[in-house]
This record gives structure tokens, sequence and C-alpha cells, in this order.
């Protein structure tokens, strides 16, 4: 290898770097690929004094089944630490012997119409109405991870008139 | 005599309790829960809820809680007039208009951010974590009436 040879590939590589440097700096910070193991944590509280207030566990919007159902149904705790499930903007058809009741999401029963044999369910009262906002006590024992659904469900035909999915708030 | 129990009558009638009255309206001093949602996102993992709430005062706070998504460069939250940015479209169409609501201040917990004054929430239905450099739409979250 001659000596201009030398040169010239040191050169290059004075070149090459040149050009590689602002390149990879310029992807580094197109891309920050660091950030995908750095997380950056908030806790800001709500925008509101709550700590009195019922607080929201738990939302979810019904969906008809046997009869149009539309309406929100949220799960509350009160201060004292006992549960109510509210529902607004609520509307059902009226019916004989409905019930409102928790039932597991992944029960495949609630996908249809009507529920073969019992429904594996926590009674949480007769329906009040079949419109407007209203609310249901939560039995203590009610656990939530399983039943995770509410149900409004005629006891009679056993019919699924309306389901919602419960989400955490 | 007669008109008068007709009346008493018909004040009885009128006064049968119609439509039940309850009182868990929760926040009615502090702030209203307008609307919340929950996100997904499949390309950058993005999960939890989002809330929008109406301060005594009338402001709008959006208000992110279990909140989840991968980090990245230039991240901001915004409200897209949309029903629901696609889970596939990983990218946001450039038509689409959109209301900037600030930098996203942690890619994870629970965060507020205000809206500015004015905002159509009818409009606006969906709220976008937004990668701004390149138009990348991190996750999104279709908000219904709470």
């Amino acid at each position: 290898m001659t000596d201009s040879m030398i040169s010239w590939l040191s050169r290059k590589k004075w070149i090459l770097a040149g050009i590689g440097l602002p390149v990879l700096v310029a992807a580094w910070w197109a891309f920050r690929p660091e950030k995908l193991w750095v997380n950056v944590k908030v806790n800001e509280p709500a925008p509101f004094g709550s700590s009195a207030d019922l607080q929201p566990l738990y939302t979810g919007r019904l969906a008809g089944r046997a009869h149009p159902t539309s309406g929100r149904a949220s799960i509350y705790q009160t201060p004292d630490g006992s549960r109510d499930l509210r529902l607004t903007d609520f509307m059902t058809s009226n019916g004989p012997d409905v019930h409102v009741v928790l039932a597991q999401s992944g029960d495949e029963s609630l996908g249809q119409a009507f529920v073969k044999g019992e429904l594996n369910s926590v009674e949480l009262g007769q329906l009040k109405a079949n419109q407007g906002d209203q609310n249901y006590h939560l039995p203590d024992s009610a656990d939530l991870n399983r039943y995770d659904a509410v149900v409004i469900y005629c006891e009679r035909f056993h019919a699924v008139f309306g389901v919602a999915k419960l989400d955490k708030f | 005599m007669l008109s008068q129990i007709k009346l008493a009558l018909a004040f009885c009638v009128l006064t049968l309790p119609w439509g039940s009255q309850f009182s868990v309206s929760a926040q009615e001093s502090t702030a209203k829960t307008l609307a919340t949602g929950t996100f997904h996102g499949k390309v950058h993992q993005t999960s939890g809820r989002a809330t929008i709430y109406q301060e005594a005062d009338g402001k709008l706070v959006l208000r992110l809680t279990n909140f989840k998504t991968s980090n990245g460069p230039d991240v901001h939250v915004i409200l897209i007039a949309a029903k629901d940015a696609e889970d596939d479209a990983n990218f946001l169409k450039s038509d689409i208009a959109r209301v900037e609501l600030g930098k996203l201040k942690g890619n994870e917990g629970d965060q507020n951010y205000e809206i500015p004054k004015g905002t159509d929430l009818a409009k606006f239905q969906t709220v976008s974590i937004y990668c701004e450099r390149f138009n990348a739409n991190f996750g999104a979250a279709p908000l219904e009436k709470f």
C-alpha cells in the first residue's frame, strides 16, 4: 500500500465522519430512541377538591339486547365506603319484573337476548323506572372484579334488555 | 264544596312523585363530569381514561387517569374533530381539525390539561396523544357523554 493511498483513506474517513456524525445527531434528535426506556411519571391531583365527594370507580355505556337500551352506568364510592350504581341518560323499554343486576361481562349468555337457565348475577333491585337518572345500592359483598357488567334483566322471561360493560374510571 | 274537593284531588294527583328525585349528583358544587372515554393505541401501546370536567367557573379541563403511553419526542395532547382515530391510522390526516392542549406532561400517571375557552366539544370528540414531529397518533380516546 502506497503512502498516498493511506493518506487518501484517512482523509476519506474524516469526510465520512463529517457527514455521518450530523446524520446520527439528527436521527437521534428526531427519534429520541432513549425515550423508549425513560419514563416520565406525573401524579396531578384532580382539578377540584374531591376527597369528600363521591368517587367514580367504574363506568360504561349501556347497549341494547332484547330491547333498545341506552345510557350510562357508573359506580360511585361514597365517603363512608359504600358503593352505589347510578344510571344516567338512561332509557330502556318498560316491561314486567325488570331488575338491575350485576353479571360477569365474560358470560356468554349476555351476548344474546335471552339467557338459557339461570344468569349468574348479583341482584341490585327492581328497576325503578324505564327512563331517567336513578341509583341502586350495591351490597358490600359484591365483587366488582368478578361482576363487571350491569345488566337490565327481566327475571320472568330471562330477557337481557341491555348490558353495560364496566371499565375502571 | 265539590269544586274544592276536585281542586284538592287535582292537587294530590299533580304532586304525586312522578319522577323520583335522587341526589347522587356528586360534583355539583365543584366540577361537573361532561364526557369520558378510554384510550386505545396499537402501534404505541396507550391505555387509560380521558375525562372532561367543567369547573364551577365554567372552565373546561381534560384529565387523564390510569394513563400510560410510550415516551417519545415532541408528544402533545390534542382534541381532534373526529369520532375516533382508528387504531391502524398511525398517522393523522393532515386536514383534520385539531385543538392543541399542550405538551404531554408525562407518559405515565394522572394529569390535567386546560381546554381553551370556546372549544366546541360537540365537534372535537376525540382526544389524541400526538407526536407533532411525525404527525403520529400514539393513541386516541373517543369521548362519550358522561
